[in-house]
């Protein structure tokens, strides 16, 4: 087997400390985007319930105003 | 149905133990490297590391650098990108998903 290399200690400190910085990273954005999207969704909902209401009021409204004879 | 289930229960452990004995010997191999070569710095490295820093720090500097071998600089890139990528494995651990954020 080969001998394990040894890494020079600027590597090591590099890599662990892109880990750490990766991770706070993650979190971080991860609680900034969690209520936006909530927000995002919470809007979403809303819209798609005035736009229900508003084509309701809409066939509605045909419906009255339809000249048939055959209702 | 009952069949299976009692199939699963009966041969579940002798496969288990199929699967640990045939993955120790490569978990030692694994862990007599990442002892020596995946251990986080200990804190008497640190200055030695920042000595490092320094002197490419100086290099840059000096334009000494340029003195390096075109291979020399490929293998020193392939390095820092391998050092970045740990970055990214840290956010996909932080954000608790491997694609994208599920918020």
């Amino acid at each position: 087997m080969v001998p394990p290399v040894q890494v020079s200690p600027l590597i090591k400190l590099g890599r662990y400390s892109a880990l750490f910085l990766g991770v706070a990273y993650g979190a971080k954005r991860y609680s900034y985007l969690k209520p936006r999207a909530e927000e995002e969704r919470r809007m979403a909902a809303e819209e798609k319930k005035k736009q229900d209401e508003r084509k309701r009021m809409e066939r509605e409204l045909a419906e009255a105003q339809d000249d048939s004879i055959l209702k | 149905m009952a069949h299976f289930v009692r199939n699963l229960t009966e041969k579940a452990p002798a496969l288990v133990n199929a699967a640990v004995t045939y993955s120790k010997p490569q978990l030692a191999t694994f862990w007599h490297y990442a002892t020596v070569e995946l251990v986080p710095p200990t804190p008497a490295e640190i200055p030695t590391a920042i000595q490092s820093l320094k002197k490419i720090v100086k290099s840059a500097q000096t334009g000494s650098f340029k003195q390096l071998t075109v291979k020399e600089a490929l293998l020193n890139g392939l390095v820092a990108i391998k050092v970045w990528m740990w970055f990214y494995v840290g956010e996909i651990t932080g954000k608790r998903g491997i694609i994208g954020y599920n918020v």
